[in-house]
C-alpha cells in the first residue's frame, strides 16, 4: 500500500524543531526508570520500551496549584493559574492515548476541569505503535491495540530504515513532518494474550459481597503505586494552604487504595476494611466508570501488573470474576 | 556567596534555663546578632527533630537547640533524651549534605547570659561562612484550619 | 526435605490441629518466576507454598493486621528481627503467633518476570543465617559468623563531599510520588495516624514536591532509628528506585557506633531512645 514515509534521520531533525518551537515530551531514562520528561536533547528519547508512569501526568500532574489568593493591604486578587506552553508529546502508546481519551471523560465533562481542559488543547499526541508487546500487556481486550492510531494526532509505525507516518487528525496534519510516499506494507500486528472482559460489568454486580475482595485484600499493601501508574486512574485532594495573606489552592493525586481515603468528619469509614478498599478499585473500573462514561475504565497497559509489589494481578482477577460468574451463585 | 546576606536562625530555648539565660543577655543589655529567632519550649526534649528538619525545608540557614546542662534538666531527663535525638539528627543531616554545624546542640544555663551572647554570635558568624542553605522552592504551608 | 515441603507440612499440621486460622507464606507469582505472600486459611491451599531464593517480602507486617487470629508465619532471619520489634513494641502477643523460621542463605535480586542469580546487597552484607526468634525452624542452620560491622554503602556516600550528597539526595527525592508503599511493607511503621498525614500540626500537606518528599523520608528514616531491622522491603518496593536503604542503614550504623544497640535482636530489649547514659559523650 502506499504509505507516508519518514526516514530516521528527518525524524530526528524533525524532533530537533519540536524542541527549539515548542515544549517536547517523550520517554527518557532517570535511574534505570523510563518516564516522560522534558526533552533538550533528541538524544535522551529512549523508545525501546512503555515508561513506569503513565503521560496522564502531562495533563493531571501529580502536584498543581489550582490558584492563588493574594491579600495586600485590603486589596484581595485571586491568580488563576494557566497553561502557555504548546505542547507535543512524542513516543506515546496507543494504550496510553486511549488512557487520555478516557479521563477526558470525567476531566472535561461540564463543568469541565479548566486546567486539565487547557493542558489538553495545547498538547498535541504523537504516538508510536508497539512492535514488541509485553507480555502483560492486554490493550486488545479492552477495545485497543497496539496499532491503533484512534485517539493520536499522529501515529508513527517503525519499518526497517524509519516510520510509517500515519496523520489522524487535523492538528496532527498541521505540525506533520515533511514526508515521502512509498510502496510500504503495514506491519503485522502484534498478536496479544486475551483476557475475559466481555460482559464484565453485569458480572461485578453480583460479587459485591464475595468473600474474594478481603482474601484478596490480605496481601495488598494499600500503598498507591497501582494508582499513580495507571493511565486511567484520576482521584485526587484539595487543599487550601495559606500563609501571611496568601492562600493557594493545591491539587495532588489521591488513591481510594489509601487507608483514610474515604474517612469523613466525626471519624466514620465507609470503607475501613482492606477487602473493601482493594474492591472499590476493581468495581470504579469495571462498573461504576462504565456506568457512568460507557468504558471499561482499564487500557491494559500492563503497569500495575509489573508495579505492583505482591503481585495484585487484575489479569488474573478479572478471570477470577469471570469464573465465579460462569459458576454461578452470589 | 551574596553579599548582603542574613542567615534566617532559628533557636529552641527551654523555659527554665536557656532561655532565661538568653533574658539575662537581654537584660543585662548585651549585644548579639538580631538573625536569631527565639521559641521558647518547656523543655529541649520537646523539640521534635520534625521541627528541626521543617525549619531547614522553610528557608533556616541554622538552627540552634538549647536547654539546661545535663543533670540539671528542670523535668530530670528531657535533655538527656534531647541528646540523643539531636548527635542522630545532626549525622543525618549531615548525610543528606545539611552540614552537620548548621544544628547546633548547646546547653546554657539560667546564668549564663555571657554564654548565651557568646554562642549565638559565634553561632551566626558560623551560619555565615557556610552559606545560605539552599533555594527555598517550598510555597506557603500552613493549612487553615 | 527441601525448605517448601518442609513448610508445607508444617502448615498442614498447624491449620489441621486449628493452632493457627492462617499461616503467611509464599507461593509463585503470575509471572512463573517471582514470589508473592500467600495467606493460606484451608488445607487444600498449603500445596501452593513455596521456599527458595525469590522469597524477598518481609511478610511479618502483615501480623499487624491479624492481631485478632492465630497466625503462623514464615521469617527469614532479618524478618523474624521485625517479630522481636513488634513484641518489644507490644505490637503483637506472643501467643497469637508462630514463627516458621527459615534458615537462609539470602535472597536474589528480582523484578517482575526476572530472576537474577545476583545476591540482594543487603544479604552480601549479612550474617545472620538462621533466624532470631522461631517456633520451628526450616532448614539447617549454618555456623553462625559474627555480625557485620562493615557499612560500605555507607561509607562510600560519607566520603562524598558535601555538595555531592546534597545534589544526590535532591535528586532521589525529586522522584518520589509519595505512593507511601515504603511506609505501608515497613513493619516498623504501624502508627494509626501518620505524621505526614497530621493536618494540625502540618508538617507536610499533600503537595507532591521536593522539599515535601525531604521531609517524608528524612522523618521517616529518623523515626525508625534504632527500629530498622533492615529488611530493605522499603527499597525493593519504591516504584522510582530510591535507595531508600541508604538513609536506614546510615542510621543503623550510628545507633549502632554511639549506643551499641541493634534493632530486633530481643523482644525485651530497651530501645536506645527509651533511655539514656547520664555521662555519655556523643559527638
Amino acid at each position: 500500500m502506499m504509505a507516508q514515509f519518514i526516514s530516521k534521520k528527518d525524524l530526528l531533525a524533525w524532533l530537533e524543531k519540536l524542541i527549539q518551537e515548542r515544549t517536547l515530551i517523550a520517554p527518557a531514562r532517570t535511574n534505570d526508570l523510563l518516564l516522560f520528561q522534558l526533552i533538550s536533547r533528541v538524544d535522551d528519547i529512549v523508545l525501546n520500551s512503555n515508561t513506569e508512569l503513565s503521560p496522564k501526568e502531562c495533563f493531571f500532574p501529580a502536584t498543581e496549584t489550582l490558584f492563588t489568593v493574594r491579600t495586600n493591604e485590603g486589596h484581595t486578587e485571586l491568580v488563576a493559574e494557566t497553561v502557555d506552553r504548546e505542547t507535543v508529546i512524542f513516543g506515546l502508546r496507543p494504550c496510553d492515548a486511549m488512557g487520555i481519551a478516557l479521563i477526558d471523560r470525567p476531566f472535561l465533562a461540564e463543568p469541565a476541569d479548566t486546567l486539565y481542559g487547557q493542558h489538553r488543547a495545547r498538547t498535541i499526541l504523537v504516538g508510536l505503535a508497539c512492535s514488541q508487546p509485553k507480555g502483560e500487556c492486554f490493550c486488545t481486550s479492552l477495545g485497543g491495540g497496539p496499532d491503533d492510531a484512534t485517539h493520536l494526532d499522529i501515529l508513527l509505525t517503525e519499518v526497517e530504515d524509519g516510520y510509517i507516518v500515519q496523520a489522524v487528525t487535523e492538528r496532527g496534519k498541521e505540525i506533520l513532518p515533511p514526508v515521502a510516499e512509498r510502496e510500504l506494507p503495514l506491519p503485522p500486528t502484534p498478536s496479544l494474550e486475551a483476557i475475559p472482559t466481555e460482559g464484565l460489568p453485569e458480572v461485578m454486580k453480583r460479587f459485591f459481597e464475595a468473600p474474594y475482595w478481603s482474601r484478596l485484600a490480605d496481601r495488598c499493601l494499600h500503598c498507591n503505586i497501582c494508582a499513580y501508574v495507571c493511565p486511567t486512574c484520576y482521584c485526587f485532594d484539595v487543599r487550601d494552604y495559606s500563609t501571611k495573606g496568601t492562600v493557594e489552592r493545591v491539587r495532588s493525586w489521591e488513591s481510594c487504595q489509601s487507608p483514610g481515603f474515604t474517612r469523613i468528619a466525626g471519624g466514620y469509614d465507609p470503607r475501613p476494611t482492606k477487602g473493601a478498599r482493594l474492591r472499590q478499585r476493581f468495581y470504579h473500573k469495571f462498573l461504576y466508570f462504565p456506568e457512568q462514561f460507557g468504558a471499561l475504565g482499564c487500557v491494559g497497559c500492563g503497569r500495575c501488573i509489573r508495579a505492583c509489589p505482591v503481585n495484585i494481578d487484575i489479569r488474573e482477577i478479572i478471570s477470577d470474576i469471570q469464573r465465579m460468574g460462569a459458576k454461578g451463585g452470589a | 556567596m551574596a553579599i548582603d546576606y542574613q542567615p534566617r536562625i532559628v533557636g529552641f530555648l527551654c523555659n527554665w534555663c536557656s532561655y532565661a539565660g538568653a533574658d539575662m543577655a537581654g537584660t543585662s543589655r548585651m549585644t548579639y546578632p538580631s538573625n536569631i529567632l527565639i521559641i521558647r519550649v518547656p523543655c529541649s526534649g520537646r523539640v521534635d527533630p520534625l521541627l528541626v528538619v521543617k525549619c531547614f525545608e522553610q528557608g533556616a540557614d541554622g538552627v540552634l537547640v538549647s536547654g539546661c546542662h545535663p543533670g540539671d534538666c528542670h523535668y530530670a531527663e528531657g535533655n538527656y533524651h534531647a541528646r540523643r535525638r539531636f548527635a542522630l539528627l545532626r549525622s543525618l543531616l549531615d548525610f543528606l549534605g545539611i552540614e552537620k554545624e548548621r544544628l547546633r546542640v548547646e546547653w546554657v544555663s539560667a546564668s549564663e547570659g555571657g554564654r548565651f551572647r557568646e554562642l549565638v554570635s559565634s553561632f551566626t558568624e558560623e551560619v555565615i561562612r557556610l552559606g545560605p542553605r539552599g533555594e527555598v522552592t517550598v510555597g506557603p504551608q500552613s493549612a487553615d484550619p | 526435605m527441601d525448605p517448601s515441603q518442609q513448610i508445607r507440612e508444617k502448615a498442614k499440621e498447624l491449620l489441621t490441629s486449628g493452632a493457627v486460622q492462617c499461616v503467611i507464606g509464599y507461593e509463585r507469582a503470575t509471572d512463573g518466576v517471582t514470589a508473592r505472600p500467600l495467606f493460606a486459611y484451608e488445607v487444600e491451599d498449603v500445596d501452593r507454598f513455596i521456599f527458595d531464593q525469590t522469597c524477598s517480602h518481609n511478610l511479618t507486617r502483615y501480623l499487624l493486621d491479624k492481631r485478632d487470629k492465630d497466625t503462623a508465619v514464615v521469617a527469614k532471619p532479618c524478618d523474624s528481627r521485625a517479630i522481636n520489634l513488634l513484641l518489644n513494641e507490644k505490637q503483637i502477643q506472643r501467643e497469637r503467633v508462630f514463627v516458621i523460621g527459615v534458615a537462609c542463605q539470602g535472597v536474589v535480586e528480582t523484578e517482575w518476570n526476572h530472576v537474577t542469580e545476583r545476591l540482594q546487597t543487603r544479604c552480601e552484607l549479612c550474617r545472620q543465617h538462621t533466624p532470631v526468634i522461631y517456633d520451628f525452624l526450616v532448614g539447617e542452620a549454618p555456623e553462625e559468623e559474627p555480625p557485620s560491622q562493615a557499612y560500605p554503602d555507607v561509607s562510600q556516600i560519607e566520603a562524598r563531599p558535601i555538595a555531592e550528597r546534597r545534589s544526590l539526595w535532591e535528586g532521589h527525592f525529586s522522584r518520589c510520588i509519595r505512593c507511601y508503599a515504603c511506609r505501608q511493607v515497613c513493619p516498623g511503621c504501624y502508627c494509626t495516624e501518620c505524621f505526614v498525614e497530621q493536618l494540625d500540626p502540618l508538617w507536610a500537606g499533600i503537595r507532591i514536591a521536593p522539599p515535601e518528599n525531604e521531609i517524608w523520608h528524612t522523618i521517616r528514616a529518623f523515626h525508625l532509628a534504632g527500629r530498622c531491622i533492615g529488611c530493605n522491603e522499603c527499597e525493593r518496593v519504591c516504584p522510582v528506585n530510591i535507595p531508600l536503604s541508604l538513609l536506614n542503614r546510615k542510621l543503623e550504623k550510628e545507633v549502632d557506633q554511639l549506643f551499641g544497640f541493634q534493632a530486633g535482636l530481643s523482644a525485651e530489649a530497651l530501645p536506645p531512645f527509651a533511655t539514656f547514659e547520664k555521662e555519655e559523650i556523643l559527638e
